[in-house]
Order: structure tokens, then sequence, then C-alpha cells
């Protein structure tokens, strides 16, 4: 009984370590967003401006992805593993920010968090926001996880995620035909909803290109290389087809119309394209990482 | 049209690279016929036997060879190498012979026994009567393990082999031995290869036996 309730205590403490850790985070925060500064020190009221609440709330959502990757090993005595725990939460944590800070530079190099956020409410900002936060905490546990506690293979990988999820983002205006800058300017939800499709897409097809065993850093480096190229020649195969099957027009006002509306203001046309770019992504996953050929034949 | 050309330049970037990184690339000889054979395989009495081959693919097959390479005087050593398509068609039956040999006559890549061109060289071994009075060959202990390299096993070649090896050997055709013995039906290959021979790698399975076998391991 007394081993149970001390493991018990243990798990509290714990718990009350963590959320002390995500309370270090929150200022970390403004150490990236210096404009978020009224949010973080003042009280905050989340009915107030639902834009900056999924803003600010989705990044708590990526940290706590993040933070889920680290574990506890009690075996070494409580305090060793806090310690070890606070060193990698304070490290994850400081380059998931960063990542962020560097994705957003990348895609949203047009628009201000303050313009957005906090004078308009742009919830298509925010959603691609939120968006952003949950696919760069996924590749980012990834890394983690990957990095067997290696602060060099850890740096190294996350140079790597970094490239491929920029490059990876680009490759977004490839593939829709919703105009990004001009539809985030008015504020259109379906182009935040086609984005947020593609890019959580985008981070699954990261995470699951990372997520393999590795024995030489070089190498394995070269394989996820190779898996992102393939990665891109069968993700297009699986967008066309899901199209085909699904015969979808890009907008007809009546049945039997031809397509007119190039702006695609409607929300289906949203979901539509992040339901295909969500699919096509875990699909091309399964055919890049889940198929074994054996030991002899050549690596792909 | 653009996107299409991009797309094209994609597919050859990946093969590209892959060919040019993938580690099975890397160090893996080709031999597209017999005469790349004494390109791979250099030094002096040399004899290389067909132990195993090996196809892999699914439209577009590659192909594997693995050699056992004896050298006269040192030990041996087992080598997997890339062939062609009609190299490989070319060696069906071929399995256990030995198909290049470099010597003090020079190169052969006529089809032959293994170790056939050291039988009757008085510098390996001699003629001894057996206890019915038939002469075998016998290697001299220095090279005691031959037999064994050789695929032989207690097989052990009598005069009527060496004149029925020289008389195809000057036919130019190639030889499986008095009754057969060696290529891939000869009875002393399949005893002394047996990799090659296992029943899962020769047999061919209908739809039928298949799906009862998966249905039964799986459900």
């Amino acid at each position: 009984m007394n081993e149970i309730f001390d493991r018990l205590i243990i798990r509290i403490i714990l718990v009350v370590f963590v959320c002390l850790v995500i309370y270090i985070y929150k200022y970390a925060h403004m150490l990236f967003y210096p404009t978020v500064k009224q949010q973080v020190t003042k009280r905050f009221y989340p009915a107030e401006n639902p834009a900056d609440t999924l803003h600010l709330f989705s990044r708590m959502v990526g940290f706590t992805i993040i933070l889920s990757s680290l574990g506890f090993d009690e075996s070494h005595g409580i305090f060793l593993t806090i310690f070890h725990f606070l060193v990698w939460g304070i490290l994850t944590s400081g380059l998931y920010l960063l990542s962020l800070f560097i994705i957003e530079s990348i895609v949203l190099y047009n628009f201000e968090y303050k313009d957005e956020i906090l004078k308009r409410q742009n919830m298509a900002y925010a959603i691609i926001c939120l968006s952003h936060s949950i696919s760069t905490a996924f590749v980012t546990k990834s890394v983690v996880n990957q990095s067997e506690n290696s602060l060099v293979i850890l740096f190294i990988l996350w140079l790597l995620s970094m490239v491929v999820l920029g490059f990876g983002s680009k490759y977004y205006t490839f593939l829709t035909k919703l105009n990004f800058n001009s539809l985030l300017t008015q504020q259109k939800t379906s182009l935040a909803l086609s984005y947020a499709g593609f890019s959580l897409g985008m981070s699954w097809l990261i995470s699951a290109s990372f997520d393999q065993e590795h024995y030489d850093i070089t190498m394995y480096c070269v394989q996820i290389f190779l898996k992102m190229l393939l990665a891109l020649i069968i993700y297009p195969l699986f967008k066309i087809g899901l199209d085909l099957i699904f015969k979808t027009y890009s907008y007809a006002e009546s049945p039997g119309q031809a397509p007119s509306d190039p702006n695609q203001h409607n929300w289906g046309y949203g979901f539509y394209e992040a339901a295909l770019f969500l699919s096509a992504s875990i699909l091309t996953s399964m055919i890049v990482n889940h198929i074994q050929f054996g030991t002899i034949y050549p690596f792909f | 049209m653009q996107k299409i050309l991009l797309y094209l330049i994609l597919i050859v970037a990946y093969l590209g690279l892959s060919k040019g990184l993938s580690p099975s690339e890397i160090g893996m000889d080709y031999v597209p016929n017999e005469r790349g054979l004494a390109k791979v395989f250099t030094g002096e009495n040399v004899s290389i036997i067909l132990i195993d081959m090996h196809a892999t693919g699914f439209l577009i097959k590659t192909y594997y060879q693995k050699y056992r390479i004896i050298h006269g005087f040192q030990g041996i050593e087992e080598v997997i190498v890339r062939t062609s398509r009609d190299f490989a068609s070319k060696n069906r039956e071929n399995v256990g012979l030995s198909i290049f040999r470099r010597g003090d006559s020079g190169e052969e890549i006529l089809p032959m026994p293994p170790g056939a061109n050291f039988i009757g060289n008085r510098g390996f071994g001699e003629w001894r009567p057996n206890k019915y009075g038939v002469a075998k060959w016998r290697f001299y202990r220095a090279y005691k393990n031959l037999p064994t390299y050789l695929g032989w096993g207690k097989w052990s070649p009598d005069q009527l082999f060496h004149e029925e090896y020289i008389a195809f050997k000057e036919r130019n055709q190639p030889y499986f031995g008095s009754n057969k013995e060696f290529g891939t039906k000869g009875t002393v290959t399949q005893k002394n290869f047996p990799n090659f021979f296992k029943p899962e790698r020769q047999k061919r399975i209908d739809v039928k036996t298949f799906l009862l076998k998966y249905f039964r391991e799986n459900f």
C-alpha cells in the first residue's frame, strides 16, 4: 500500500511539474512573439476575441503534443527525472517556438499578427496558425523521438525537418486553385480549411518519414530526403485519383453547370480540398513508408 | 505542360539519386555476360562456380547471381553480383557448374563441372584405384577441402568423366557429368548446394492452396 501511495504522490508531483514547464513556456512564447505580451501578462478573456483565443491556445495544444514525446524514467530517482524533463522540455519548447516562427515567416510573410488577429480578428489567419501549431508540433515530436537524447542528432534532424517543412509549405500553391494571399486578406475560411488540411497532411507525411530506425545519421538523412522526393511524385497521383473517383467540379452554381467561380468562397470547397489533401497525404505516406521490399531489393 | 515537365524532372531526379545513394547499388558489381566475369574477378588460378541465383521485382526484374570463387592455392570466397536478364536465363540450368576459369591455359567460359580443370593435373592429386579397382581422382592432403568447396561431397570423378570432359571441351559444349550429376538438375549439385534447392524456393503455389493456407494461418 505504501508503494502504491508513494507512486501516486510521484505522479501528482510530476503533474504539477509539467504545469510548471507549461508556465515557463507561456513566458518563453514572448521571446519569439513580443506582440503577444499583452495576451500573456494580462488577464485573458477567451470570448472577447475568438481569433486570438484560437491563436494562443493552439500553441498550447502544440506544446502539449511535444511534451507527450518526453517520458519519465523513475529508476534513476525523481530529481534526476525532473531535471531531465526540465532540460528537454525547455529545449523542445525552444525548438518548437523557433520552428513555428520560421514556418510562419515563410507562409505568412505578408501578414502581421497584430493586424490580422488583434485588429481584424481574422479567423482564417487564426485557423492557419492553428494548423501550423499542430503540424509543427507533430514534426518536432517526431524529431525529438528520433534524436534519442542526443543534442547533435536533434539539431541535425530539426534543421532537416525545417528545410522539408519550409519547401513543403511552398508546394501548396501548386496544388490548390485558391489564391492564398488574396483570400486570406478577405478572411475566407475556405482557404484556411484547405490550407489546414494540406498542412496537417504534410506533417503526417514528414513525421512518418522521420519515424524509422537509424544507425548512420547521414544515411538516415538521405533516406528521408529520398522519401520526400518520392512523396512529391506519389502525392499528385493520389490527388488526381481522388478527384477522378469523386468526379468533383471546382464550383458550380447549379447542377450540370461548368465551373465558374474562380474565387471559391464556399466553405464546402475548403472542406473538400482539406479532405483531399489530408487523404492524399495519408495514402502517400502508406505508399512511401509502409512497403517492405525485402532485404536484397534496392532501397525503395 | 509546365507541371508535367516539373513532374518528369522529379521522377528523373528521384531515380538518379536513388541509384546513386542506395547502399544496395554501392559495392555490388554488375556482370552483363561471361566476358564481364574476367573483368570483375582478377588473379591467377580462379574457378567461379554459380551456386545460387535470384530475381527480384514485379514488372522490371533485377537478377542476382551468387558465385563461389575458388582460388587454387587460397581459400574460397562467395560474392553476389547483379547480372543481365540474358545472362541469368542462359545460366538457368548451370547452377553448381563452373562458369568461368582462369589457369595456365588461359580463360575458359564454357560451363563445366566444378573442379574439372583440376582433374588430371598432377600438381593437385592423382588417380587411385578404389576397392572395386576403378581408378578415382583423389586430391593431395594439401587440397583435402577442395571437394567440399567444389560441391562434390562424397562424389569423386573417374577416368571416364575426365575423358568426356576433355571431349566436350574440344567440341565446345557444356558438360554436366557422365550421369548428369552437375547443373541445376544434377543430383550431386542438388545435394551439395541445398540453399538453392530449398522446397519453399522452388515450388509454385496455386491460388487455391495459397488462399487455404492464408485463411488457416490468419483466422
